[in-house]
């Protein structure tokens, strides 16, 4: 056994710490005491015994209150930087028969509190965080909390839910240049109805259509609302090539790798396939939810420790955009 | 907070304060309308609210209600406090009213309940009565309620969450939590060590003045008596050495008090020439009092209430005493006392009762001393009406020894002298001679000092004594119960040979006819005793022999275990049903353990299974997962389903979590396992 794993074993399952109440109440066991012993008389030893039996007591009931309580992560999918995510703890009570009373999971001035949770049921719990920057990010860690029954001390369990995560790097709506650049050269209609540029049909209005879409020149004449439907377009399969290290301006390589996340984002949404490429780094072209998910972790990993020229080759049929890390 | 959390809030707050209250009330200090006018002013704030609405439009008036009252305070403090305990009683009113009046945060809540609290405290040096025990235990049933109650709903308040309705559940968890608290304040109050002695009297004065025993003796008061049934002294007859039957059947049983050895015609006092010996224990031994004549000891625990007297009560003659006290003062009449600083005593005393005819006794140690001051000094008598005197001769014509005579004349006052509480105002200028043959009539004092006197008067060594009657045998709690009326008279006559002997000559027992107690009351009396036994005059003596008897039962009966022969019979029954008990709980622990452990399967693998369930593939009843595993092993998916197999075992059985690379893995070989499921031909 290692000595971290033996300190870890020696580290006490639980910290107490005496709450404001806390302090008040073993002040006036201590000043019961020094009374009793002072005067010999035996009914301040029962009132000094009864305030260090609520001690105790409280201590066998904040126990049986947290003891058997299983917190697991409930991690959103993707986290992306500077957005805010919804964070979740599951909190299980895997006692058979003792319901949990009024704990709380906390991590600094944060507290989620949880005034009863029976025997064998699970609890949701959630917060909202937003971390600042892509990569792996560990996670504040919360402890599970009580002080349950009377308030008069803090009793904390381990450090749990301190796991890593990775960050996506934040993705935003294209600005108009990207637009215009990705719409002149790369973009190509399908024959359906879509969200693209080019006018599919015109048809009547009905309840929910968007306002936006209303051809009023067709409604003018015919004294019938009627709205444009547009064609699908997809996007030309693209691979986004991650040009330089970006070692020598980190913001421009945080904003750099920014974009291509969005772009990628983007192009996907549209339908066409992505590859990626930059040093030490390759993704090979895909389509879909989870090569989005490859897409956006090898973004959100990149080391610009890493350098040497953007690894793979370009596949036949694909477009290519650089993204210049400065 | 709900309507229903509000109120029992609001109750149990309520509740406490009367607590408090009543405490002060029972430790008296409130008198009866302080009490009666704290409860209204107690009452009075729960109408606080629409109060408060009164009073906050007009600027500083609730500043200056307070200031006035705080003033009013300290000018009762100054003028009218007479201890510490009384400045502390009054400050703690104060701020339970400044409280109850402006009571509006949780945070209120828990301060009410510490001046509550306090108020126990407070009263806890100048009570010692039962009653403190229910009060006791009524704060901790409803603080422990509050308690909880407020701290549910303070997190929730500061959460800005539901408390999730738990208001009533919280009513039986805190009784739950109650019972716990009352045993393990039970436990610490037997476990905490009794050290010290009081050094710090709260209040100076905590006796009551009682009549009934006096430390003199006086003839000549007229009026009536009253018989006051106050109990006064707890007997307990902790055993009985080197005689047969049980304690309580001794004859004559007497609680021996002070013995008085001059009179003056009117009054029996201590004559100031008496030798008085006062002796300061070093070790925790008892006080030697009288030599010890080999007879049998009787050995007394007795609780005195507080009564305006040092003496020490026990059965005469008293051979030693134990008692918390480091000094014990001793005078050559026997008389033995002590300072008593708490409001009651508790003390042990070895006696040795006399023997049936004490002319059969040969004492070396109680023979007639040949000293004439000795002499002079137990048959000293003042002016003495002729008439006493050619009485004494009269009735003890024939006496073939001085205990004879003794005899005959206690004999004949029982006879012909009648016992009355009613004493008429004397005739004749010596209140003995009107007793003797005008009113021949009188109390246990004029039956114990015409006896003594005219005693003295042939010369024979007596002298009265004061102390109390046997008492009410209480059969709950094993003592002698002594009241106030017990309070008796007698005489103590020299025997040559047997030292001093007892003589009562008082027909008392044939005149007053005594409703005796009812079983109730004996029993709440038995209650009364062992409250006062083993809490409030638990000591360090009691906590070192719970220690013995734990000890040795522990040696008795771990020796006993290990010798199964010497058994009791039934023992062995017991035994093996013990055993079957600790069996079966230990197997229902473990089958639970296992059940538990078996609740949560890891939902990637109840997934596995799902997938599997489409090719008809499933555990069989009491098949492992590693059988099944083993079991599929041919197929295409057996990979996957192997290593899915090995993670769920980890999970389900191992209590482990898995790593993010392990749930990656375990991804995997779902994937793997869902391809060649849906593949064709495997």
């Amino acid at each position: 056994m290692s000595l971290r794993a033996l300190l870890a074993r020696l580290r006490p399952q639980r910290t107490i710490r005496p709450t404001r109440d806390g302090w008040w109440c073993l002040g006036a066991a201590i000043g019961l005491g020094f009374a009793a012993v002072n005067t010999g008389n035996n009914l301040l030893y029962l009132l000094a015994s009864l305030l260090l039996a609520l001690i105790v007591v409280s201590g066998i009931l904040s126990e049986q209150s947290i003891r058997r309580l299983r917190v697991r992560a409930a991690l959103p999918e993707e986290i992306y930087a500077t957005r805010p995510a919804w964070l979740g703890a599951r909190v299980l009570n895997r006692k058979r028969w003792l319901p949990s009373y009024s704990v709380a999971l906390e991590a600094g001035e944060r507290r989620l509190y949880i005034a009863r949770l029976a025997a064998g049921a699970e609890r949701l719990v959630t917060w909202e965080a937003t971390f600042a920057a892509r990569g792996r990010q560990r996670l504040p860690g919360m402890r599970l909390v009580t002080r349950f029954p009377f308030g008069l001390f803090l009793k904390a369990g381990r450090v749990v839910l301190d796991d890593e995560v990775v960050v996506f790097p934040a993705v935003r709506p294209l600005d108009a240049a990207w637009r215009r650049r990705l719409a002149a050269g790369s973009t190509r209609s399908l024959r359906r109805r879509g969200r693209g540029h080019d006018l599919y049909n015109l048809r009547e209005y009905r309840a929910g259509d968007d306002y936006r879409l209303i051809h009023w020149r067709s409604s003018a004449k015919t004294g019938t609302l009627t709205v444009r439907e547009m064609e699908a377009e997809t996007a030309t399969n693209t691979r986004i090539v991650l040009v330089g290290d970006g070692r020598r301006d980190a913001a421009r390589r945080e904003a750099a790798l920014s974009e291509a996340a969005s772009l990628a984002v983007h192009l996907l949404a549209g339908g066409a396939a992505v590859a990626l490429a930059g040093p030490g780094l390759h993704v090979g072209p895909g389509r879909g939810r989870a090569h989005q998910h490859r897409l956006l972790t090898a973004l959100a990993l990149y080391d610009p420790a890493i350098t040497g020229p953007p690894a793979g080759r370009r596949t036949a049929g694909m477009s290519e955009i650089e993204v210049a890390l400065g | 907070m709900t309507p229903f959390e509000s109120r029992a809030l609001t109750a149990a707050i309520y509740l406490l304060v009367a607590d408090g209250v009543a405490a002060l009330y029972l430790g008296d200090l409130l008198g009866l309308p302080g009490f009666l006018l704290l409860l209204a002013l107690v009452a009075g704030s729960w109408w606080q609210e629409p109060l408060r609405r009164l009073v906050e439009p007009i600027p500083r008036l609730g500043a200056v209600l307070v200031g006035l009252a705080g003033g009013v305070l300290v000018v009762e403090i100054v003028t009218a406090a007479t201890g510490m305990l009384d400045v502390f009683t009054h400050l703690l009113i104060f701020l339970l009213l400044v409280k109850l009046y402006t009571l509006r945060s949780l945070r209120d809540a828990r301060d009410v309940t510490f001046l509550a609290f306090f108020m126990l405290v407070a009263a806890s040096p100048v009570t010692t009565s039962v009653v403190f025990l229910g009060l006791f235990v009524t704060f901790l049933v409803i603080g422990t309620w509050l308690l909880m109650l407020r701290h549910l709903l303070y997190e929730a308040d500061i959460m800005a969450g539901p408390t999730g309705r738990i208001g009533r559940e919280v009513l039986r968890l805190a009784l739950a939590a109650s019972v716990v608290t009352v045993l393990v304040t039970g436990l610490l109050f037997l476990l905490i060590p009794r050290i010290g002695q009081a050094a710090l009297p709260l209040r100076p004065n905590v006796s009551r003045m009682i009549a009934g025993f006096t430390e003199r003796v006086q003839l000549g008061a007229f009026g009536e008596i009253e018989a006051d049934a106050s109990v006064v002294m707890r007997v307990h007859l902790a055993g009985l050495s080197g005689a047969s039957g049980p304690p309580e059947r001794l004859p004559s049983l007497r609680w021996r008090g002070i013995a008085f050895d001059h009179f003056d015609g009117r009054v029996w006092t201590v004559s100031r020439s008496t030798l008085k010996l006062t002796l300061r224990r070093d070790r925790p031994v008892p006080f030697a009092v009288h030599r010890y004549y080999g007879g049998p000891v009787l050995t007394q625990e007795i609780y005195l209430e507080p009564i305006e007297s040092q003496m020490i009560f026990g059965a005469p003659r008293l051979l030693q005493l134990d008692t918390r006290s480091d000094f014990v003062t001793i005078d050559d009449l026997g008389n033995v006392a002590v300072p008593l600083a708490t409001a009651r005593a508790h003390y042990t005393v070895e006696s040795e009762p006399e023997a049936d005819d004490p002319r059969q006794a040969d004492v070396a140690d109680a023979r007639l001393p040949h000293d004439p001051r000795w002499q002079a000094r137990y048959t000293q008598l003042p002016a003495v009406s002729p008439r006493i005197r050619a009485l004494a001769r009269e009735v003890t014509t024939g006496s073939r020894d001085a205990y004879d005579a003794a005899r005959r004349l206690s004999a004949w006052l029982g006879r012909e002298i009648a016992y009355t509480r009613v004493l008429e105002r004397p005739s004749v200028e010596d209140p003995l001679e009107d007793f003797l043959f005008v009113r021949r009539a009188g109390n246990c004092e004029y039956f114990a000092a015409s006896l003594a006197v005219m005693l003295r008067s042939l010369q024979i060594p007596a002298r009265v004594v004061n102390g109390f009657q046997r008492g009410e045998w209480n059969p709950y709690g094993r003592y002698y119960m002594v009241r106030l009326r017990d309070a008796h008279s007698w005489v103590e006559v020299f025997v040559d040979g047997a030292g001093w002997v007892t003589l009562d000559p008082s027909p008392r027992a044939g005149a007053e006819t005594v409703a005796a107690a009812t079983p109730a009351l004996l029993w709440l009396d038995s209650m009364r005793v062992s409250w006062y036994r083993y809490v409030v005059s638990f000591s360090l003596h009691d906590q070192l022999a719970v220690v013995e008897t734990v000890r040795r039962s522990t040696l008795s009966w771990s020796a006993a275990a290990l010798r199964p022969g010497a058994w009791r019979p039934g023992s062995k029954l017991a035994a093996a049903g013990l055993a079957l008990v600790v069996a079966l709980v230990l197997a229902v622990g473990w089958q639970r353990r296992r059940v538990g452990a078996g609740t949560e399967m890891p939902a990637f693998y109840a997934r596995a299974l799902r997938m599997l369930a489409r090719r008809r593939l499933a555990p069989g009843a009491g098949e492992t997962a590693r059988e099944f595993a083993a079991r599929v092993s041919a197929a295409a998916w057996a990979a996957p389903l192997a290593q899915i197999t090995g993670a769920y075992e980890r999970v389900r059985f191992g209590g482990a979590v898995l790593a993010p690379e392990e749930i990656v893995d375990v991804d995997g070989a779902l994937a793997r396992l869902a391809l060649a499921v849906r593949a064709k031909g495997t």
